[in-house]
């Protein structure tokens, strides 16, 4: 499988201390890439640097084996990253529609959108790319949507815009079993589009359940990053809670 | 609006197989047309609701209803639809209000406030007034407007940089601009002398029998105003932005920028209005207080008129209708022959009400 998207020893510190240290590591085409660890690990900030909203300080950056030379947000816009943050994909007072279509507005010359062409398209796509239940129209508020149903329409805006590496950070941590396990379908079922994604969650079992390869993070640094085939959800967990001593003590005691 | 989408099924989302959702034959587009009447009214009048503007443009009407039946019954007692109270009224205290309501809005729907709106209009309106006197109306024109958008875009510049909340920084800079207005006129009053020509007098207070030019300016920046928050890419991101920073900043829309062309479109309004201010009255107090009331009253109608004080909601239609609200509110009282303090009771009374009704709404759309 090559390589959407490399890193390759990125740094990155807050003053004194040091968030990430020296971090590896390759996204595959069409790969759905497990981001685990502790709160405090460096996920997060590593999720803003893939997504150009935070600059590292050190490291390398490579989209199909090409070097990018910048990492910012209008960079990572152009090359297709859509980060799916918690709680905060969408604007809650604006429609469907209009959230969709943000900042991608359909336009005439001067500026002014066609809403009829958006809302029709939002109809198809809300329709076709995800079936959502429960979604009456695609004038409705974000607001009278369930947390699963607003998951979903950012995941189908994403998939409209023909994104090509989605990064979901946390994404079903508010949301019910069901809902759950339909993301975590739909998950599956991207990588036939050929979509990469990162799955950044503490739920182990959801991300085992789903990624072809699971990298843990632990104070800064990554400490595993294994291949699914290769790894067991006890293994992973004692990663994410003891770290490296973990991986050791849990290695030693199963061979 | 929650009830609509529990109806017993949980929400859940599917991934279907590429062949599943060709067949699947939910088609929202056809949902929406084979709806009944009843149905789509429905869903229209909550689309309405949702956005705040239908109660405000209910309790106007009733308002409005009560004034016309006291007037009626006492036309001298309650001199309500006296041509020149009605004209004063509606063609001339509602729009310089609603222009500044919308000058307001447009920033709250951002997320942030001006607090110098009143010291902007005293500043704005002395330049306009020595410029028409020293030049002439075009470049004087020109000049009170870009004086509005520089003392806005400076208060914006403060707030966008530095973090600091709105409130603060343009309290604080509405001294300053206060200061300013009489280190570049003195503490006499400036005041239009010659250049009150026919030509400015007809731009900016000319009453045509009912109408009055304010009204007209006042259609023409109320469909521009429309067109650019309700269906241009730029109002949509200010909405955006005002509604959920993150989310805009994650889609790639610059949070700093669109704040900054709130506040360049605020002062340009706030600039605007400033003329008709002082075209109507001659002149202007540069350090008075006079203009101080509009800050409050400026903000009163777009919250009256249903936009939120956390920022990413409010209409066009909502701001003008508040305006009309507060202005109606403030002539019945004088009407009525209540003394002065009654008029700022009253406003007062009305924000609360409205902040508190918006909270609810809210909280009714999630």
């Amino acid at each position: 499988m090559s390589a959407l998207f490399a890193l390759k020893g990125v740094t990155k510190k807050y003053g004194p201390n040091t968030v990430l240290n020296d971090v590896s590591f390759e996204i595959g085409k069409g790969e759905v890439v497990g981001l685990l660890g502790d709160n405090g690990a460096g996920k997060s900030t590593l999720v803003k640097i893939m997504s150009g909203v935070v600059q590292a300080d050190q490291g390398d950056f490579t989209w199909d084996d090409a070097p990018v030379d910048k990492m910012n947000r209008d960079v990572t816009e152009r090359l297709g990253v859509e980060t799916i943050f918690q709680d905060s994909a969408l604007v809650p007072f604006m429609t469907i529609t209009r959230n969709i279509f943000m900042g991608r507005e359909i336009t005439n010359r001067l500026g002014f959108m066609k809403m009829k062409e958006m809302d029709s398209i939002t109809a198809e796509v809300l329709d076709s790319v995800v079936t959502i239940e429960g979604i009456k129209s695609p004038k409705q508020l974000v607001a009278s949507l369930s947390g699963g149903q607003a998951q979903a329409v950012a995941i189908a805006r994403a998939v409209h815009f023909k994104r090509s590496l989605l990064i979901l950070d946390e994404p079903t941590s508010a949301l019910a079993v069901r809902a759950t396990e339909a993301l975590l379908n739909y998950l599956t079922h991207l990588k036939s589009e050929g979509v990469s994604s990162v799955l950044v969650t503490h739920n182990l079992h959801h991300a085992y359940q789903v990624c072809d390869r699971h990298i843990v993070m632990n104070h800064g640094r990554k400490i595993l990053d294994v291949r699914r085939e290769d790894t067991t959800v006890e293994e992973l967990t004692a990663a994410v809670v003891e770290g490296a001593e973990g991986i050791r003590r849990y290695r030693e005691g199963r061979f | 609006m929650s009830d609509r989408n529990t109806t017993g099924v949980d929400p859940v989302l599917e991934a279907p197989l590429a062949t599943e959702a060709l067949t699947t034959q939910r088609r929202m587009s056809d949902a929406q047309t084979s709806a009944s009447f009843g149905a789509r009214l429905r869903h229209d009048l909550q689309f309405i609701r949702g956005r705040g503007a239908l109660e405000i443009s209910i309790v106007l009407a009733l308002l409005l209803t009560g004034y016309i039946i006291a007037s009626l019954i006492s036309p001298t007692g309650f001199a309500f639809l006296n041509p020149n109270n009605l004209s004063g009224v509606i063609s001339q205290a509602v729009p310089v209000l609603a222009i500044l309501g919308l000058a307001a809005g447009i920033l709250m729907i951002a997320g942030e406030f001006d607090l110098s709106l009143g010291a902007n209009i005293t500043l704005s309106a002395i330049v306009f007034i020595k410029t028409a006197e020293s030049v002439n109306l075009w470049v004087a024109i020109l000049a009170g407007i870009l004086c509005g958008v520089i003392v806005a875009l400076v208060n914006g510049a403060i707030v966008v940089y530095t973090r600091i909340p709105s409130f603060i920084a343009t309290l604080g800079m509405s001294f300053f601009w206060m200061g300013a207005g009489i280190f570049i006129n003195g503490t006499t009053p400036a005041t239009l002398t010659t250049s009150r020509d026919e030509t400015m007098v007809f731009l900016f207070a000319q009453d045509f029998g009912f109408f009055r030019s304010q009204l007209i300016w006042l259609i023409i920046i109320g469909v521009l105003a429309w067109l650019f928050l309700h269906r241009h890419r730029r109002g949509n991101h200010l909405f955006a932005v005002g509604g959920n920073p993150a989310a805009a900043e994650a889609i790639s829309i610059n949070p700093k920028r669109v704040k900054l062309m709130a506040f360049a479109i605020f002062g340009g309004l706030v600039g605007f209005a400033s003329i008709l201010i002082a075209v109507r009255t001659s002149s202007m107090q540069p350090g008075g207080s006079a203009t101080e009331d509009f800050t409050l009253f400026a903000i009163a109608a777009a919250v009256v008129g249903g936009t939120s004080l956390w920022g990413g909601r409010g209409t066009v239609l909502g701001i003008i209708v508040g305006a009309a609200l507060i202005e109606l509110i403030r002539n019945g009282l004088l009407l009525a022959k209540a003394p002065g303090f009654y008029i700022t009771l009253f406003v007062g009374v009305t924000i609360v009400i409205a902040a508190i009704f918006n909270k609810l709404m809210e909280g009714k759309a999630r």
